[in-house]
């Protein structure tokens, strides 16, 4: 096993849509395709492939929550669910942060793509309003607390998913 | 929304009360190759309308239903899309109208709302209730993965495929904040499948200790096999009817009030919010805690407790009039799929104040007899063997929940998990060590129903009415 955690999967094809990002999600056998798309949040995925942690924030100043300078969003959203206008695209650049809260997980269910054991972490990122899922790629201990930064799959690399950021020790 | 508007907080109104006169149940299996999922439906149904010592023959108690409201988890499990229409035919119920209600792991408490809104908005005044679940046409694996799809499929579900990897967090970050030593988590596991062994329905039951919990397998760290439940097949069922209806059916009616909360389906999408305060509690009562959380970036709800909880109690209580659950309740029946949901629970519904949950258990009034000051546990729970011991057929589970707490009430505990023949019915012989778990003359009982990692709840209050 080697000390760094890999993933074991194919990248999911993609098709673009009008910019939209659909996703070719195996359900059974090649006839059972579905076509999902990521809508208006094709700007995450792809940043992703780019090596980009790109998240969504409120610049609404009519907004009761944000007041116009509103916390960055991630997983990102479009919408604003406190006042409903458009959010707007902000790279967060050089992505660190903590861990929040772990687990290890030692077998995930049918189809997972992360080589057991790895531990899922949720990050705190300062700025970003919401705690970040996601995988680390050290197996040593960790505890709360520990630093971490964002690594990302790209290019050849890449698969077209959530999985195309992990986190790593600093 | 993480502020709300007085209009947000109106608390449920109904126009006429809701009773519950009569339940049913299947016995709960991993696997269930001997019957179909209708023929389990049927067992619900048949005891509901046979063994409830209802004043009128069954076929005529049949003969008041208006509709119907199913509940079912996950349609994937057995691809059999409108199975609410194969359930409904067979237990003989067609052209009466029947709708299906689907959140999560909360189904069943939310069709049992979805049921009991009928009878109060005076639109049925006899709804069966009845909900199922059939998690065994798959490995346990391929299970696991189904039940991940509840969540989020473009950023959580490919991080675990597990469910337990998305509570396992939570457990982590509650036992840290809260100094929780896993041995509370151990003993929740102890209890319920302890309590399971005196149940003929259930799937599990177990004579454990902690140590034995502690030092099981692994399975999403921290939490081990016996901390979490397992995939069931069965159904259960519940009759709601008007207060008229009520006391001509049963000389024994329940009164139900149930209110539901919801929150986002990732945990980390939960920002900082006020807490919402039960009737018992002040504004002075978490001054402390908001310090604290403020030395750790933590926040209310977070990764420690469920908003979703909070919030139904929050209505619930104030409908059904409960000011301070541990002395006014006498039962509860939470939501044990892992022994950290039920630990977060205690503080939601406020049998204590939030950070302080573990004291439930230290206490000993989570016990039907409390081993500590040897009187009667003030507010027990999850009697009924809980989802660790006795099942987790998810559309059932919140509605036999409801079920358990009834019988109970009625004083019947007895009488359905005693007798030697409900044990043959299911193939099982009743222990030679069985011991009644009735409680004695309960008032008043609750039942949680939760989905998700809290992304929908249900907290229904039920109310002896004779």
């Amino acid at each position: 096993m080697s000390e760094k955690v890999k993933l074991n999967t194919t990248p999911s094809k993609i098709d673009v849509k009008n910019e939209a990002w659909v996703l070719h999600f195996p359900r059974f056998g090649a006839e059972g395709t579905h076509f999902h798309t990521y809508g208006q949040l094709t700007p995450y995925f792809q940043g992703l492939t780019q090596g980009k942690l790109m998240g969504t924030h409120c610049v609404n100043p009519a907004c009761p929550i944000s007041k116009g300078n509103g916390e960055l969003w991630v997983p990102p959203r479009i919408d604003c669910p406190d006042c409903h206008a458009k959010m707007v695209w902000k790279e967060i650049k050089n992505p660190q942060g903590y861990i929040y809260t772990y687990t290890l997980v030692e077998r995930g269910g049918t189809g997972l793509e992360i080589e057991t054991p790895y531990y899922q972490v949720d990050v705190f990122v300062q700025g970003v309003c919401t705690i970040i899922k996601g995988y680390l790629i050290n197996r040593t201990p960790i505890r709360i607390g520990d630093k971490v930064k964002a690594g990302f799959l790209t290019g050849d690399q890449a698969t077209h998913t959530c999985l195309d950021i992990y986190w790593e020790l600093i | 929304m993480i502020e709300f508007a007085p209009g947000n907080l109106r608390v449920p109104k109904w126009s006429r009360p809701v009773y519950m006169v009569a339940a049913g149940t299947s016995d709960f299996r991993k696997r269930y190759p001997e019957k179909k999922l209708e023929e389990l439906c049927m067992d619900a149904f048949r005891m509901l309308l046979e063994e409830n010592d209802l004043k009128m023959a069954p076929l005529d108690v049949k003969g008041l239903i208006n509709m119907c409201n199913y509940g079912e988890f996950a349609d994937h499990f057995q691809d059999q899309l409108l199975c609410e229409a194969k359930v409904h035919d067979y237990l003989g119920l067609n052209l009466l109208p029947n709708w299906g209600v689907k959140t999560g792991g909360a189904t069943g408490g939310y069709t049992m709302l979805s049921g009991a809104n009928t009878v109060a908005s005076g639109y049925s005044d006899c709804t069966l209730v009845l909900g199922w679940e059939r998690m065994d046409e798959v490995i346990t694996w391929t299970g696991n993965y189904y039940i991940a799809c509840a969540a989020c499929k473009d950023f959580e579900t490919r991080l675990a495929r597990n469910y337990a990897s998305y509570y396992a967090p939570m457990a982590r970050r509650f036992g840290e904040m809260y100094k929780v030593d896993e041995r509370i988590r151990a003993e929740i596991a102890v209890k319920n499948r302890y309590y399971a062994c005196m149940s003929p329905f259930a799937q599990q039951p177990g004579r454990h200790t902690v140590d034995e919990v502690l030092a099981g397998a692994i399975v999403s760290d921290p939490l081990r096999f016996l901390e979490c439940c397992a995939m069931s097949v069965g159904s259960s069922a519940a009759l709601l009817c008007s207060e008229e209806l009520a006391y001509k059916l049963t000389d024994h009616p329940v009164k139900l009030s149930i209110c539901g909360g919801s929150d986002t389906l990732r945990t980390g999408d939960r920002r900082p919010m006020k807490i919402p305060l039960l009737p018992h509690e002040t504004e002075e009562d978490y001054k402390q805690l908001y310090e604290d959380m403020k030395k750790t970036d933590g926040r209310w709800p977070g990764f420690e407790s469920f908003g979703a909880t909070r919030f139904a109690a929050y209505m619930a209580y104030r409908m059904a009039g409960i000011q301070n659950p541990i002395e006014d309740l006498d039962l509860v029946e939470t939501h044990d799929a892992f022994t950290i949901s039920d630990l977060q629970t205690y503080g939601d519904v406020g049998l204590t104040l939030y950070g302080q949950e573990q004291e439930y258990i230290r206490s000993g009034d989570c016990y039907l007899h409390n081993p500590y000051t040897n009187k009667p546990g003030k507010c027990p729970s999850n009697l009924s063997g809980g989802l660790l011991g006795t099942m987790h057929a998810v559309g059932a589970t919140g509605i036999w929940q409801c079920a358990e707490v009834f019988w109970q009430l009625q004083n019947k505990y007895d009488k359905f998990h005693g007798d030697p023949k409900m044990w043959e019915r299911f193939g099982k012989k009743k222990p030679d060590d069985w011991k009644s778990l009735q409680v004695h003359n309960p008032r008043r009982g609750l039942a949680i129903s939760h989905a998700g990692v809290g992304s929908h709840v249900t907290c229904a209050v039920l109310e002896k009415a004779w």
